[in-house]
């Protein structure tokens, strides 16, 4: 049993740096959610109970209750169709043709930029004035002159959504065909001998199979979505009037803007608490249709 | 016997608009990061830059230290995601290897919690304890806290590697009268290297595009990343686009040219991690 003393030293180093500086810090974070911390402030270092997360809550400059809400529609707006597309593409790509390798490497780059610089590459095709997309519109004739998509309160949140679509769809792409291409052919065969038709094969054979992927997913995505402000950060910073604030960006700015790392921890704190309670009703809701625990 | 079936015109119609909207928004920023300022404030748009010109990169340059930042970056990325591979090794062998079930079970569960954590809100408590410690605006420690974001995802990674080495292949090498490390390094690692590469192009990528950590914990201008750069660009009123799409381009080229080289181990890697799990 050497080797056991062996893997210990081993695993050290990686273990040593998780705790120091990420669980040491999420609990120092949770700590901080119920102090007066600010920087501004800082001979004042109290603990004052909930008083964060009271003050968070009836803010009257923010409105916590649009922030939940535009977190709801960022999530849902994005997920549904990083889903639905992803999947699509997925499918698409199963069956090889000529070309699929350097197609699949174009389809699937956008996975490994930056969100940040993504954002700041939509905001660019949304501006008001020069952007390509009231250029497009203007060609077509759906547009007579431009319109600010990022300063219209009606439209903000979809130009937001779509950059983040856009940047998702390879991440369930990457994801789904690799399911896809685990599904033995056999399966497929028995189901042609039966008289499925092709809606049919994928209904009752595609699906069943690769469900364990989509379910696992979904869920790290969700994670990813809501804990994900670079885009927003970018285009809107939250405006106009709060329209595309969610409770990411809201932190970053208690955070950047107001120097008030009390309430960012609240903010924190929420979106971790939320995202558990998502993840065991999620979790629970989908174990029984044969979803894998992740 | 199965053959290749030609494409039928709605695949073949979809492939192309995927591929459209996937190259259509990189293309345009390349674009006008090859204009001149009068030719990109002009309506109705070219959407072929004549004549091209670098003039916006030859400005971005010259009125801040692109190319400091640009070197910031990749130092700090290079050291980072080298140091990430090598820990990663190491942990994600002992956990492949590891007999004792509950140790297993607890580790990959700390390790999986860590991937539900976003990064930002580490940014405070990390910025208090730095400055306690003493390190405020340091690169090193930057390092460090990067190397600890993406360490638990890439063990996940090099553990899945590892278990599809058989340990025979290790006994083989004790019984020759090889030490562990001997055998680990000399007869393991070889076969794995294709891994090892995924693992440092995942690391290099998610550490080349954080934003938010670098300006919490960087303060002066001589220490700030591509990304920092970007963000004090846009607070400076009104953005500029010939100078920004410049810089967006580089901040995006990086990334792309890991991504070209290692897709293939990258995406094996990414979906060994998650669904297997």
């Amino acid at each position: 049993m050497m080797e056991q003393k062996y893997y210990r030293w081993m695993l050290a180093p990686a273990l040593l740096l998780l705790t120091a500086f990420i669980y040491v810090p999420v609990i120092r974070g949770g700590v901080m959610a119920f102090q007066n911390y600010n920087l501004f402030d800082m001979n004042d270092l109290r603990f004052i109970g909930f008083q964060n997360f009271v003050s968070v809550i009836t803010d009257k400059n923010i409105n916590f209750f649009q922030i939940l809400w535009n977190t709801a529609v960022w999530l849902f707006g994005s997920l549904f169709f990083q889903f639905v597309l992803g999947f699509g593409l997925a499918l698409l790509l199963r069956k090889p043709f000529l070309g699929r390798g350097i197609y699949t490497a174009f389809v699937f780059y956008g996975w490994a930029l930056s969100g940040f610089a993504i954002g700041l590459t939509w905001s660019w095709l949304f501006n008001g004035q020069f952007g390509l997309v009231n250029d497009l519109l203007m060609r077509v004739g759906i547009l007579n002159s431009p319109i600010g998509f990022l300063s219209n309160p009606n439209l903000a949140m979809i130009s937001v959504i779509i950059p983040n679509i856009w940047y998702g769809v390879p991440f369930f792409g990457i994801m789904l065909l690799a399911a896809l291409q685990s599904v033995p052919n056999e399966l497929y065969e028995a189901a042609t001998l039966d008289g499925a038709g092709s809606i049919r094969k994928f209904v009752s054979v595609t699906v069943p199979y690769v469900k364990p992927t989509i379910v696992s997913s979904i869920l790290l995505r969700t994670m990813w979505i809501v804990n994900f402000p670079d885009i927003i950060y970018a285009m809107t910073n939250g405006g106009p009037v709060n329209k595309t604030n969610i409770l990411a960006t809201q932190m970053i700015n208690k955070v950047f803007k107001e120097y008030d790392y009390g309430q960012g921890s609240a903010f924190g704190l929420i979106i971790m608490v939320l995202l558990f309670a998502y993840a065991v009703i999620y979790l629970r809701l989908t174990e029984k249709d044969g979803g894998e625990n992740l | 016997m199965k053959k290749l079936r030609p494409f039928s015109f709605g695949r073949f119609i979809l492939l192309a608009l995927y591929l459209l909207g996937a190259i259509l928004p990189l293309y345009w920023i390349m674009v006008t990061s090859l204009k001149g300022p009068k030719e990109i404030y002009t309506m109705p748009l070219r959407y072929i830059p004549s004549p091209i010109t670098f003039a916006s990169y030859a400005k971005l340059f010259s009125f801040s230290s692109f190319s400091l930042y640009f070197r910031n970056s990749l130092v700090i990325s290079l050291v980072s995601s080298l140091f990430a591979m090598m820990i990663s090794v190491l942990s994600g062998f002992a956990l492949s290897r590891i007999k004792r079930r509950k140790m297993k079970g607890v580790l990959q569960l700390a390790l999986y919690f860590t991937q539900t954590i976003p990064t930002f809100i580490l940014m405070v408590p990390l910025f208090t304890i730095f400055s306690k410690l003493g390190f405020v605006d340091s690169k090193a420690a930057l390092m460090v806290v990067y190397v600890s974001t993406v360490i638990a995802f890439c063990t996940i990674m090099s553990k899945g590697f590892f278990d599809r080495i058989p340990v025979s292949l290790e006994e083989a090498a004790r019984i020759d009268g090889c030490s562990m490390f001997q055998s680990l390094f000399r007869v393991v690692l070889p076969i794995t290297r294709p891994g090892m590469a995924a693992i440092f192009c995942f690391a290099f990528i998610n550490i080349w595009n954080e934003l938010f950590l670098a300006v919490m914990l960087l303060m002066s201008d001589k220490n700030m990343t591509v990304p920092v750069a970007l963000n004090s660009f846009i607070s400076k009123a009104g953005i500029s686009w010939d100078v920004m799409s410049a810089g967006i381009v580089i901040a995006l080229l990086p990334t792309m040219i890991v991504f070209g080289f290692g897709q293939k181990y990258i995406v094996a890697g990414l979906t060994e991690g998650s669904v297997k799990g």
